[in-house]
């Protein structure tokens, strides 16, 4: 079902949740994602759009400067909220599946504000997002992503004497023959392309908004 | 104030709590208390507050924010409860004067007043990547700079042609980047300089490695431990903490906040931003402070300026400078690179801030540096001419706030630029920018005259 083929009041109750997301309305998002579920609106059309679209604009909305990580912290929760409610009518074999990124910094650096803000941004446009948190080892990394079955590994660094062990994750999955099974994306402050490209990491995000373009374009533009 | 040890202790025993647990209470609880006290940016108002009334409801939000949050250890997991009576103990009992150096060479850093008309201490490079084959020779420069009260070091990717990974090699590339330091200074013509340790990693044994009263560290030297944002102080910081209060070096911190973290907008930024140079002091004795408000966007050097973030940091100053004891640094930190026009106006910018907001100034540096592309003498030897002339103007906030709109007019619709390395645009041997770098600060310092800041020396 495409947007164009939902009735007028089909599109004003979707276009209420989405607005209900952007606003960080926790009760106002939930009671109209149970009208939708009992409208007959396609969920999986409803979660496409409306989430699809409210993720957008929380991102314009960081990107500008208007909404900032907590706001980000909300909104991905809430986001996780209404599509808990709408997936209720989505038999279980036919949820979509979220490709799933590991993340967190590198061993040696206990630094987290810029990736608690790449992951949270990733989570809000619709990835499932698996934070290791801070300090954490090649050999963690590789585990958690082998363990759930991952498609992608984003490590950072606020150090230049931790940007090796982003070497490292990437040097074990070839050591390991695990190469292929992940891309790798690295960031930080220290971190530039020119870097990326020299420890042959699939990605790079000069910040939080070009990690989070950068991901897609990795994990969603081959389908 | 309260022990190092008892912070040890309650890093230990306080309230275990997980760390999304402790950033969702953050921004809780610092929202809730902007609005309780009113914190919001009053229109008229654009780089420098002159609202008297607003810089105290700011501070009492920020001791209360302290006291309802305490700090949050990261290597723990636990909570550190601060009574209130603690917290004021530690705001009377900083110090306001630091000593540093020897002999010749020794100073005094002082915290300076809003408006003052004391010319301020300067710290005029580093905090940045620099390669080993140019080390020793850009801390001298730095060191001929007559101002210049001390240096802080920098940090590098390769020690002796190896790259630096794992602790015996960060310790080892600790205590030569330590090395160069004193070997930079001396060179100068001035042994007695202090340097502060940059730490290339926050392990203790890499902050601990560079102590050595013959060729390291001194005890007259000092250290970089750093709180880190949303309050959380790490178990290796403090184990640094105790054995340099023992040593007697002393001990700087980056305390500003960064809007679009988890302290929200501007109004939480000014409540964290006063909050963590107390709480600074508090986990690890720090007495010399970066301080402030920064945006992330201009930290990732997707802006020059964005609304407001001028005022918030001010509010912050003028707060730290009337109420508690903090030696406050501006870190002048611009999102073009050296060897550009804008850079220069955007030291300009940031040193008259300055002064007028009760601030040293600190290591102009690329907000994204790279190696040996974040920062030459000369914006260090810009910052210190703005600023003198700044005072021997006697600006006021309000004359302040009306130059500063002026500089900010040469932003618009301006993107950063991107900049050159070191050796591109400024001759380390002779100690002067190259040719076209002249020529960009001819023309800036030309400008800037014009616009208003008359007492800068032809």
């Amino acid at each position: 079902m495409e947007k164009g083929q939902l009735t007028p009041e089909e599109k004003s109750l979707l276009d209420s949740m989405e607005e209900a997301i952007i606003a960080l309305d926790e009760s106002q998002a939930v009671a109209v994602a149970e009208k939708v579920l009992s409208s007959g609106i396609d969920p999986k059309a409803a979660i496409r759009y409306a989430i699809a679209n409210a993720a957008v604009a929380v991102g314009e909305k960081f990107e500008a400067g208007e909404y900032f990580l907590p706001q980000l912290v909300i909104s991905g929760d809430l986001m996780d909220v209404v599509t808990k409610i709408l997936e209720r009518n989505i038999p279980q074999t036919e949820t979509e599946k979220k490709k799933i990124i590991v993340i967190g910094t590198v061993q040696g650096d206990v630094h987290s504000i810029g990736k608690n803000i790449v992951a949270t941004m990733l989570k809000s446009v619709g990835f499932h997002v698996v934070d290791l948190g801070v300090d954490v080892t090649s050999a963690t990394f590789i585990e958690k992503a082998k363990d759930l079955k991952a498609d992608m590994i984003a490590l950072s660094s606020l150090l230049t004497t931790t940007m090796p062990y982003q070497k490292e994750v990437i040097d074990d999955l070839v050591s390991m023959g695990l190469r292929d099974r992940f891309k790798v994306m690295i960031g930080g402050g220290p971190v530039t392309k020119a870097y990326a490209d020299t420890i042959r990491a699939d990605g790079y995000g000069r910040d939080a908004i070009e990690a989070v373009e950068d991901a897609k374009r990795l994990l969603l533009a081959e389908g | 104030m309260i022990p190092l040890v008892e912070i040890a202790e309650r890093i230990q025993t306080g309230e275990k709590i997980e760390d999304k647990k402790w950033d969702k209470m953050f921004y809780e609880n610092i929202s809730r208390l902007a609005k309780k006290y009113g914190i919001v940016h009053p229109p008229q108002q654009s780089y420098i507050n002159m609202d008297d009334d607003m810089v105290e409801r700011a501070y009492e939000a920020a001791v209360e924010f302290l006291e309802t949050m305490g700090l949050y250890c990261l290597t723990t997991r636990r909570r550190v409860a601060l009574t209130r009576p603690e917290i004021l103990t530690a705001i009377r009992e900083a110090p306001t004067e630091i000593l540093m150096g020897t002999e010749r060479d020794r100073r005094v850093w002082k915290q300076r007043k809003i408006e003052g008309r004391e010319k301020l201490n300067i710290c005029p490079g580093h905090h940045a990547p620099f390669s080993e084959d140019l080390a020793g020779l850009v801390v001298c420069n730095f060191a001929q700079i007559p101002r210049t009260d001390f240096i802080e070091g920098f940090n590098f990717t390769h020690i002796d042609g190896r790259e630096i990974i794992g602790p015996p090699l960060e310790i080892y590339a600790s205590r030569r980047q330590i090395h160069w330091m004193r070997e930079g200074v001396r060179k100068a013509g001035r042994p007695g300089l202090a340097v502060v340790y940059y730490p290339i990693n926050t392990r203790a044994e890499d902050l601990i490695g560079v102590m050595d009263p013959e060729h390291g560290l001194r005890r007259t030297d000092g250290i970089l431990l750093s709180l880190l944002p949303d309050l959380k102080m790490e178990e290796d910081m403090l184990s640094a903490a105790i054995v340099y209060d023992e040593y007697g070096s002393f001990k700087l911190s980056g305390s500003f906040a960064i809007i679009g973290g988890f302290c929200g907008g501007i109004e939480g930024a000014i409540i964290e931003g006063i909050t963590k140079p107390i709480a600074a002091t508090i986990a690890y004795r720090d007495t010399i402070h970066y301080t402030g408000v920064e945006h992330l966007h201009m930290l990732n050097g997707r802006q020059i300026l964005v609304p407001h973030v001028n005022w918030a940091r001010s509010v912050v100053n003028q707060a730290l400078n009337r109420f508690t004891h903090t030696i406050c640094m501006r870190w002048v930190i611009p999102t073009s690179g050296p060897g550009t026009d804008l850079c220069l106006w955007e030291v300009a910018m940031q040193s008259v801030e300055a002064p007028i907001n009760g601030m040293n100034l600190y290591a102009p540096r690329h907000c994204r540096t790279t190696m040996n592309h974040g920062q030459t003498p000369l914006e260090a030897e810009w910052m210190i001419e703005v600023s003198d002339a700044v005072i021997e103007q006697g600006l006021d906030r309000q004359a302040g706030n009306e130059l500063l709109g002026r500089i900010s007019a040469r932003f618009e619709n301006q993107k950063p630029a991107a900049g050159q390395d070191i050796g591109e645009c400024y001759d380390l041997v002779h100690h002067q920018p190259k040719e076209a770098y002249r020529e960009s600060y001819d023309r800036v310092k030309a400008a800037l005259r014009e616009l208003g800041l008359t007492k800068l020396i032809q």
